[in-house]
């Protein structure tokens, strides 16, 4: 076979380009492809033999590529026919500023087959996105019991990976739909269409999307997202309905706990009073709930008058968060009261009491508390002092404020949590109260921090009592609680008590006396 | 992105087009180095750049490219400079010359296109369809490209010149970017620009360029006032790699006059 016929008869198409582009000399095959007629070999670039496409990418990529490194291998073009587009597979060589060499094979087959392959791998992409999403939106959801939670990571995942650049979370009450939350710079998402809310994603006409939120009985929310960004592809409604399932579950579970928390919240409420504000002595109190709102701690404070006249100050904290917490924390607020009222111990004695009476009622619990008493013998009252008496059940120790001096932590050997065995050996310990004196009994989350130790917290305690100690009781309250209010990780109760002076009446900033009507000491 | 010659020369940065990267330039670059401080960079998403820094809001427009050039001026802290822009970047530069002419001492405009689309009394030479067309082509490239873009790199034995970090670099482009890039190129229309110009430029035409037809060439040169046009002997696309010798010529020419 001549050379010629070697060149025509081979089975793919071949060519040789001038250094310029231009066509030189092409086989058989390749004419066959493309109609090429003999006449405008020498006239023609090789690109005029691609598809439109075919040519701006060997202009702009191939051609400079095959310059520079002098061989390009296997890339995909489609040649302009006769009989319509010629997928090939090229491969070419070069030499610099010498011709080109191409060798064209036939690739119909293995196109269609790697179209198949990147459509395949396209859905299985467009799959793992969407499970990457759903798995984001129910990790986020399984951590959060509020629908404030619920509606955050709604809104973070709408605004990230589902594209939107503006999302609102409605919420339904008993008076239809309402604004939750926002996220974006959409000033005015429409407001959703209830009628049209049951089935499903929905997109409206005005390009938003409107995704109901369904509970397990009744709608119970509705999440809309409007301006997606430019470039993102459309919504994946499909991924939406699913999520919005998975967000309507998690607010029917925000529900039922936030109603239980509710529940817990009143209970506690209902057993910490107004403080007594016997004679010369003013009570300050404070209750501060952390910043997770579903969670109730079982921390109380309490002050009352004995029968005896003496003034008993609690502060205490039941182990737990819930509502079992708040309810065990109303029994052993009741039981102190009662026993101290009517047995007329000191401190230590009375907790012994509670010890027995709450192994003895079963009362199920443990609990940290101090018990302080203000006492008053007729010297002392001549002397113009009066004494505190406590006793102090594993918990943080009590601050002495001295009118003129430096504030002091009353630590004492540590004792047993209330409720631990019945038959507890329990310690008084006592203190001169002056005119002036301030006391102060708080829970940990005063003091404890995430990422701090109890002794920085006590330090910070002391430090900051120590430049507002000249403040009045109610301003000093204020000042400590706005300090914490900001990273509080748990609820704080406090319990402050100033004493004045006897010698003159009680000064008009502490207030009215507030004693009970029928107490005896009235 | 690099930097070569005498600190003190004229500064001169080269800018690649759609489709390579400063390995483009390779043959006309050194040409200016004895007399030049010779600046040549990749654009984001292309060869040795970073494609964490790629902004898919702020590269929707070239404007965003030619903020980069702005800022990469501004970084080398020099006079103004002789910008030489292959392709879109042509436009590039004259975005960011219109943006800070204080910058710009000369543009020299390698194959421009200000709109490669035909739109009424104007042939940019592509329909939208055809833009549309080329993407699929990059696409069905890219996946062969996953595998093969090592083995194609060593197969150039016989060029040893090409040091082995560039060619390991060469062309390569983040698909993703590259899609975007193609349409941002093809699909941009940078005609009203043209007048805003208040820098000296030199239009560098090819006689037959699939790309950038002769009358898109005059048609810049005829809306860039004081410019002006070359038309090289060289066809394609790339005359910075088809015809070296000749565009460095033209371009020596224009700024020996000016």
């Amino acid at each position: 076979m001549s050379t010629p016929d070697r060149w025509d008869a081979a089975p793919c198409g071949l060519l040789v380009l001038d250094p310029d582009g231009t066509v030189a000399a092409a086989n058989d095959q390749l004419t066959t492809w493309t109609g090429l007629a003999g006449d405008a070999v020498g006239r023609t670039r090789f690109g005029d033999l691609l598809s439109v496409g075919g040519r701006i990418y060997w202009e702009t990529h191939l051609a400079p590529r095959l310059q520079l490194e002098g061989r390009l291998d296997e890339v995909t073009v489609e040649l302009r026919g006769p009989q319509g587009r010629v997928p090939v597979l090229l491969t070419a060589v070069t030499d610099p500023g010498g011709p080109v060499r191409i060798a064209l094979h036939g690739a119909a087959e293995r196109m269609r087959f790697e179209r198949e392959l990147r459509s395949a791998r396209q859905a299985a992409q467009q799959w793992a996105d969407r499970v990457a999403v759903l798995q984001t939106v129910t990790a986020g959801l399984s951590r959060v019991s509020t629908a404030d939670g619920v509606a955050q990571v709604l809104l973070a995942a709408a605004t990230g990976p589902l594209g939107a650049t503006s999302a609102a979370v409605w919420t339904a009450t008993a008076d239809g739909l309402r604004l939750h939350s926002v996220r974006g710079d959409h000033p005015t998402l429409p407001t959703p269409d209830v009628v049209g809310t049951g089935e499903g994603a929905v997109s409206a006409a005005d390009g938003t999307v409107q995704v109901p939120l369904p509970g397990a009985e009744d709608l119970r929310g509705v999440l809309t997202l409007a301006h997606l960004a430019a470039p993102t592809p459309e919504l994946d409604l499909p991924v939406l309905t699913a999520v919005a399932q998975q967000a309507g579950i998690a607010l029917d579970r925000a529900r039922l706990h936030e109603q239980s928390a509710g529940v817990a919240r009143v209970l506690q409420r209902s057993m910490l009073t107004a403080p007594v504000q016997p004679d010369h002595l003013e009570l300050a109190t404070r209750y501060l709930p952390a910043a997770e709102d579903a969670v109730v701690g079982g921390d109380w404070y309490d002050a009352f008058l004995c029968q005896d006249g003496t003034t008993w100050l609690v502060v205490g904290d039941v182990a737990g968060h819930d509502i079992g917490a708040a309810a065990v924390m109303g029994q052993i607020r009741n039981l102190l009261r009662g026993i101290a009222y009517t047995q007329q111990q000191s401190p230590a004695r009375v907790l012994t009491a509670v010890d027995q009476a709450m192994a003895g009622l079963g009362v199920p619990s443990l609990a940290t508390v101090v018990a302080l008493r203000v006492e008053q013998t007729p010297d002392d009252r001549a002397a113009g002092v009066r004494r505190v008496r406590w006793s102090n059940a594993g918990h943080p120790a009590p601050v002495h404020i001295p009118r003129h001096g430096t504030p002091a932590s009353l630590t004492t050997p540590p004792e047993l949590l209330l409720g631990a065995f019945p038959d507890v050996e329990r310690t008084d310990h006592e203190l001169d109260l002056h005119p002036g004196d301030t006391m102060l009994l708080y829970t940990d989350g005063l003091t404890e921090r995430r990422h701090s130790d109890l002794d920085t917290g006590t330090r910070w305690l002391l430090d900051t009592l120590g430049r507002h100690s000249a403040e009045r009781l109610e301003d000093l309250c204020d000042h400590l609680l706005r300090t914490v209010a900001d990273h509080l990780d748990d609820d704080v109760a406090l319990l402050a008590l100033r004493a004045h002076t006897e010698d003159a009446p009680r000064p008009a900033e502490a207030g009215p006396v507030r004693l009970p009507e029928d107490h005896p000491a009235t | 992105m690099s930097a070569r010659g005498p600190a003190t020369g004229v500064p001169m940065v080269f800018a690649h087009g759609f489709g390579c990267d400063q390995g483009m330039w390779r043959h006309v670059a050194p040409a200016f180095e004895t007399t030049h401080r010779v600046v040549t960079f990749d654009h984001v998403g292309a060869g040795g750049s970073d494609a964490a820094a790629y902004d898919r809001q702020k590269y929707a427009t070239l404007q965003g490219y030619a903020d980069d050039v702005v800022e990469i001026i501004e970084a080398l802290g020099v006079p103004p400079v002789v910008f030489v822009g292959h392709s879109v970047s042509a436009m590039i530069g004259v975005l960011a010359s219109v943006a800070r002419p204080d910058l710009f001492r000369h543009l020299v405009l390698v194959a421009p296109n200000p709109r490669f689309l035909d739109d009424e009394g104007y042939r940019g030479g592509f329909t939208d369809a055809e833009v549309d067309e080329l993407l699929e082509t990059m696409e069905g490239n890219y996946l062969g490209w996953s595998a093969t873009i090592a083995p194609v790199i060593m197969g150039a034995p016989d060029r040893p010149e090409l040091g082995e970090e560039l060619t390991s670099s060469f062309c390569r482009a983040d698909p993703a970017i590259a899609r975007d890039f193609a349409q941002v190129t093809f699909r941009s229309d940078n005609r009203a620009d043209l007048p805003r110009v208040t820098v000296p430029a030199l239009v560098v035409q090819c006689s037959s360029d699939a790309l950038a037809p002769l009358e898109v060439g005059t048609y810049v040169h005829e809306h860039l006032s004081g410019s002006e046009l070359v038309v090289l002997a060289a066809t394609g696309h790339c005359p910075n790699l088809s015809a070296p010798a000749e565009l460095v010529a033209a371009v020596h020419d224009h700024l020996d006059r000016a």
